[in-house]
């Protein structure tokens, strides 16, 4: 096993951080949006259905450079309201979470959603009649009935997030001990010639900890699978 | 419906198989990115001299256009902005070794936004993001960091690098305004930047004389075109060219 | 309990429209399939708002169209028991049965856990969870969290037609005795006659999306003779004792004597028109164990046969003739006249508890 340089460690833990941090913000929004497209009817259901799952065909590069476009300097986000603000995202961790959560976000929804769509409308109009309100509801009972998706959503999430490369590149560059996840450091050693056994190495890494995430993911599945 | 099917194989095979018209006066070049505008001039001339010969250019940093000549890719001519990568494939056998030559030399800076503060290596330490080509392939990235350790700015530099593929990705990092400096080549400055200029020079004391060998492959040793073109690089016409780009000869 | 309703709906083709006053307990909701008494429910719950009508409960406003008031379900205080027990699956039986008593506000907390466990007999489910229970268990458990939310009023729809044939009478039995030892107010909607007797005093009917009328179990079960193959007298008896192989009960004034067949006496029973024998003149011996004296009160037609009110004391009883016996026997009111009953034609239903 080959020396791991330091910043090939920051790129192990920086690939951790990134897709975790990643995971829990979209949590909130990615439950929100489940819970409306599951419940609610209104115009633009479909547009929003469409949006959402948008980052799942697109290649990561075109998302990369809409992130680009849209949070830079010249961006309609980033000239109007980053700039003024004084928040720098572009070629920061931040922006790596950011692409990381854009593109993982679709597979949270959809695993949220289709357990949510499993549940039975009626123990909503029970609570009610109980004396739940609308939002003791969802956190007595339809959040602990969404577990399974909200959980299976995150571990996937996380993992899909473990390999984001193409949008994180573009929109917050090969910076090492700060941008630098894994598959960003594989890249730049890749393109050495020198750099196979480093490469192959840090390959290594990425195949455990995804094994270990999956062997996780299937265990949880089970494990839900029993409780029924 | 079975005989559409069929048709449609039979065309997917085609087009599988006959897609590359493989011409056998064909020169491949593999040449760093930082000689793109020359080399194209060059062949391009050279194309009106032998109308049957055509070019096939792949520019890119030289580490990466080494590891693509070492695992097979077709080059018969490769142009290197550092020694480095050229003896790498030397020692691999790759080369022609009686054909390897001095192109070029160039000059290592730091470009950014006007700012009349910024006139050494010391003073870059209070920007937040500078881009380098990746030092793992790119000798503007090899350069660059020699000269940060050289200059004893390595610590206060941590964290502040962004990593680009080649010299050209480095300066638009910094043209486009994501990065707030970074080190290019003196061409690369002079020929292409829009929204920066040439902050300073890199001092020799920093940084070796960016040297551009040129050579001929082992496997462009066999084609007659190939040494031809080799030959054609070293005359006076193309040492009019290299010097338009901004490149030093001597 | 006071209910108003003044509602009118358009589903597509399905037209609803109800104007009534309900003042009363124990009311309920008949009607066939598709009638919309479901739709009377949900409006009443708060789930669906009628287009335009007003809704009130109690002299509170739940629902006015014209000046924009619209309680939201929860804050309605009215509990609803569905077809379908609905219990949460994630919570344990004690956790459903809290539910609701967990958002009362405690100025409304008459009834207490340990009470409704205790009448409803579900102590010994407490601890499990709700994917094991059998149907029975799972609606005795629904009623239960029900009741301990403390409703004002309590919408049952259709309690029991999910429930397994020979359990019905049990929950029923369960369900009759909550709302009386708890004194809720209830609105029972089923499509069954016998339940709709047990529970209701007073009953709305509806049909094709019109609430028809109101009228009292008993008018109900006379209407529905002709569909529920003659008339079914339900008695409820009181305070038995053992009497070598048959039970003794008090019904009004009379002494009424009901075979033995085993277990625990029940307090309710069912006993078909056609079994009661009428005489003019008491024939001497009589092998029936119930021969009683009473007067006819009213006479009615049930298409091939006669129903003969009985008046016995405090009671009524219904026997059913041929027309040919009737005028045989001149038969009119006012007469007097002497009712057989075997101890064995009694069909028991189930025992009540005291209130």
């Amino acid at each position: 096993m080959p020396e791991f340089s330091h910043s090939d460690y920051l790129a192990i833990l920086l690939s951790l951080k990134i897709s975790l941090v990643a995971t829990f913000i979209s949590l909130p929004l990615g439950f929100t949006v489940a819970y409306l497209m599951t419940f609610k009817r209104f115009k633009g259901k479909v547009a929003l259905d469409v949006l959402v799952n948008l980052p799942l065909t697109l290649p990561p590069v075109v998302i990369g450079y809409l992130l680009l476009l849209m949070l830079g300097q010249n961006g309609w986000l980033g000239k109007w309201v980053l700039q003024p603000l004084g928040i720098k995202l572009i070629f920061t961790w931040k922006a790596a979470v950011i692409a990381t959560a854009v593109v993982g976000f679709p597979l949270m929804v959809r695993s949220i959603r289709t357990n949510m769509e499993m549940i039975d409308r009626r123990l909503i109009q029970v609570s009610r009649t109980l004396g739940a309100s609308r939002f003791d509801g969802i956190f007595t009972i339809i959040i602990p009935l969404s577990l399974r998706g909200i959980i299976a959503g995150s571990i996937l999430m996380f993992a899909r997030g473990l390999g984001e490369f193409g949008a994180t590149i573009i929109v917050a560059g090969n910076i090492p001990g700060v941008t630098q996840t894994i598959p960003l450091a594989i890249y730049e050693y890749v393109s050495s010639p020198k750099g196979d056994s480093l490469a192959m190495a840090l390959c290594s890494v990425s195949i455990a900890i995804s094994v270990i995430v999956l062997v996780f993911y299937e265990w949880f599945g089970r494990k839900m699978i029993k409780r029924k | 419906m079975k005989n559409v099917i069929r048709g449609m194989f039979f065309v997917l095979f085609i087009f599988l198989f006959f897609t590359t018209t493989v011409k056998a006066s064909d020169i491949n070049v593999s040449a760093a990115a930082s000689l793109r505008e020359v080399i194209t001039t060059l062949s391009a001339n050279y194309s009106k001299i032998h109308p049957d010969v055509s070019f096939k250019n792949n520019f890119a940093a030289s580490g990466a256009l080494a590891k693509q000549i070492e695992n097979g890719a077709p080059a018969d001519i490769f142009f290197s902005a550092n020694v480095e990568w050229m003896d790498h494939l030397k020692d691999k056998g790759l080369l022609d070794k009686k054909n390897i030559t001095t192109l070029a030399y160039n000059t290592l800076v730091f470009v950014g936004k006007p700012n009349p503060n910024i006139k050494a290596m010391q003073d870059i330490v209070i920007f937040e993001k500078i881009a380098i080509g990746s030092p793992k392939s790119v000798p503007a990235g090899q350069y660059a960091t020699e000269a940060i350790k050289k200059a004893g700015i390595e610590k206060q530099i941590a964290g502040k690098l962004v990593m680009a593929k080649d010299v050209r990705e480095c300066l638009m990092y910094a043209d486009r305004g994501e990065v707030n400096g970074a080190f290019v080549y003196r061409t690369d400055a002079e020929q292409l930047a829009k929204n920066v200029k040439i902050l300073f020079s890199v001092p020799q004391e920093y940084c070796p004389r960016v040297t551009y060998p040129v050579a001929l492959t082992a496997v462009g040793s066999k084609k007659a075109e190939a040494e031809s073109f080799y030959k054609y690089l070293q005359s006076s016409e193309a040492k009019e060219v290299i010097l338009k780009y901004g490149f030093m000869v001597k | 309990m006071e209910l108003r309703v003044s509602a009118k709906k358009q589903l597509g083709k399905f037209h609803f429209s109800a104007d009534f006053e309900i003042k009363g307990r124990k009311i309920g909701i008949f009607g066939p399939s598709g009638s919309g008494k479901t739709t009377l429910v949900s409006f009443i719950a708060g789930f669906r708002s009628p287009d335009n009508g007003s809704i009130s409960l109690d002299g509170e406003t739940l629902f006015d169209s014209s000046i924009g008031i619209n309680i939201a379900p929860e804050h309605r205080r009215i509990g609803m028991v569905f077809q379908r027990s609905q219990l949460f699956p994630h919570l344990s039986v004690k956790n459903n049965l809290l539910y609701g008593y967990k958002r009362c506000h405690a100025i409304y907390r008459k009834i207490k856990p340990d009470e409704v466990i205790e009448v409803m007999q579900i102590g010994h489910l407490l601890k499990r969870g709700v994917s094991n229970l059998s149907g029975g268990e799972k609606q005795r458990v629904a009623i239960g969290r029900a009741i301990l939310s403390n409703p004002r009023l309590l919408l049952m729809d259709e309690p029991l037609s999910a429930i397994d044939e020979s359990l019905k009478l049990q929950i029923i039995s369960y369900l009759k005795n909550t709302c009386d030892v708890f004194d809720i107010p209830y609105l029972f909607i089923s499509h069954t006659l016998l339940e709709m007797r047990i529970m209701a005093e007073q009953v709305l009917s509806i049909a094709g999306g019109y609430v028809k009328g109101m009228v009292t179990a008993e008018e109900l079960a006379r209407g529905e003779m002709r569909n529920s193959g003659g008339y079914t007298n339900l008695l409820n008896l009181t305070g038995p004792h053992r009497v070598s192989d048959v039970y003794e009960y008090r019904w009004g004034s009379q002494d009424i004597f009901v075979a033995n067949n085993g277990g625990p006496p029940a307090t309710l029973f069912e006993l078909p028109a056609r079994n009661v024998i009428l005489f003019k003149r008491h024939p001497g011996m009589v092998s029936t164990r119930n021969f009683l004296k009473g007067v006819v009160t009213s006479i009615f037609d049930m298409g091939t046969t006669v129903g003969v009110e009985l008046q016995l004391g405090s009671e009524k009883l219904v026997a059913e003739v041929t027309k040919k016996a009737a005028n045989q026997m001149d038969i009119k009111i006012g007469l007097e006249i002497f009712a057989a009953v075997k101890a064995l034609a009694f069909k028991p239903l189930f025992r009540s508890r005291e209130p």
